[in-house]
């Protein structure tokens, strides 16, 4: 979904051709390595746009070339992406495969808990760092927004590291409480209602 | 090698209220590498900074400076060994609040015999490196948080040391000064070819460096690359 409405926000600026759009949403989500979309999506989303009727298809010519599609939004597209824009977006933050590994290693004997949470800091301190040093290439008096996502990241990742330092803090103290078990259902059939 | 330590151990207080600080730690640091130490208080970081830096001597273990122990050197070549070939940065910047920016920055290679004049002129070029070529006569008062410990990595690195030693360097600035002191002793290591050993509890600090020793009760539990994954650009 957000890539579909992400290329109807790019349309809103003035037509454009599929690669066109390509490159402009894969630069707009803070480069290749962030966010990278196959050309071919981009492409079946246009046509599935334009059969919604959210943009319409014009042929165009080059200076003589092959003829290609430029696209515009129409005014159900712009409907289409107001609503969007003013969607909140769901965080994610419910699933956490690392707790799952620090959890599994506190009721087995497969891994020492110590070690799951010292693999998992050192990973993420790769990541402070890798962020930290792309950071420090960009120039914020032209680029700030990508500053502020890569700032967004940093945060993130801190906030991850100064969670493991807690979570490595009480590790005895989780370590003598059971691990959660299912609550209890009731058995055989259930009643009839 | 620039700094080898082996088996390195301390122990505060004696009897039943010994504490040991460090116990048995074993690290090697090469040129040009900027390496962060960092640990819950209370783990060792400041003493390992000690011990390394000629400040304390240990209980037992060696430490070894461009491959030289410094256990068994007299006070003198010790004091010698600290001004030319260690170069100091401190939380509080430890400079001379009567000096200006220059006369902090010179003082310790005049106190090693240069020549005023030299030790000036030294002290100038390096202030200029860190960005301070319109403070050179200020007072530290006059001076920024962010300035003044500009100064004391310039007064540090005007001595040509082969290691520098920064103990909680940007525990006194704000967040984007903490920031530029992280990008200068990056440069330390990476541009000037010095080790750069950082205790810092900040991990947005700590990410500037190549690697990070984790200690916890005065042992050395991990020690991380951080530049190992290359950076996709």
């Amino acid at each position: 979904m957000s890539v579909r409405n992400a290329l109807l926000g790019l349309l809103t600026r003035r037509p454009c051709h599929g690669y066109e759009l390509h490159a402009a949403f894969e630069a707009l989500a803070g480069g290749r390595e962030l966010w990278e979309v196959k050309p071919a999506q981009v492409y079946t989303t246009l046509t599935r746009l334009a059969e919604g009727g959210l943009i319409v298809p014009h042929e165009t010519t080059q200076d003589g070339g092959p003829e290609r599609l430029v696209y515009a939004i129409t005014a159900a597209g712009r409907a289409e992406l107001a609503h969007w824009l003013i969607t909140p977006v769901a965080a994610q933050h419910q699933r956490d495969e690392f707790f799952l590994k620090l959890m599994l290693s506190v009721a087995t004997d497969a891994a020492e808990p110590r070690r799951v949470i010292a693999a998992q800091r050192a990973s993420l301190y790769r990541d402070l760092h890798a962020t930290t040093m792309r950071r420090a290439l960009i120039d914020p008096a032209r680029t700030l927004a990508q500053i502020m996502l890569l700032d967004r990241t940093l945060m993130h990742i801190e906030a991850d590291i100064r969670w493991l330092d807690m979570l490595e803090a009480r590790i005895d103290d989780i370590r003598r409480q059971p691990l959660p078990e299912p609550s209890p259902r009731p058995r055989g059939r259930p009643p009839r209602t | 090698m620039i700094v080898e330590t082996r088996a390195l151990s301390k122990t505060y207080g004696t009897g039943q209220a010994a504490v040991p600080a460090l116990r048995g730690i074993q690290i090697s640091i090469a040129a040009g590498e900027f390496v962060a130490v960092m640990g819950p208080s209370g783990c060792g970081k400041s003493t390992l900074l000690h011990l390394i830096g000629g400040l304390d001597r240990p209980d037992s273990g060696e430490v070894l400076i461009a491959g030289q122990a410094i256990a068994g050197l007299p006070d003198d070549d010790l004091a010698r060994l600290r001004r030319r070939t260690i170069g100091f940065v401190f939380q509080f910047y430890n400079l001379l609040p009567v000096l200006s920016a220059l006369e902090n920055a010179a003082l310790p290679m005049i106190l090693d015999g240069m020549r005023p004049a030299a030790a000036r002129e030294r002290a100038g070029e390096w202030l200029q490196r860190v960005g301070l070529t319109d403070q050179l006569q200020r007072r530290p008062s006059q001076l920024s948080g962010g300035q003044q410990q500009r100064v004391a990595i310039a007064r540090a690195m005007a001595a040509d040391p082969a290691l520098v030693l920064a103990d909680e360097p940007t525990g006194n600035l704000d967040s984007q000064s903490a920031e530029a002191i992280a990008t200068l002793l990056r440069q330390t290591a990476g541009d000037w070819g010095r080790a750069v050993l950082m205790v810092t509890h900040d991990p947005r600090i700590a990410a500037y460096a190549d690697r990070i020793i984790f200690l916890k009760d005065g042992t050395v539990v991990d020690d991380t690359r951080l530049a190992a994954v290359p950076l996709a650009v």
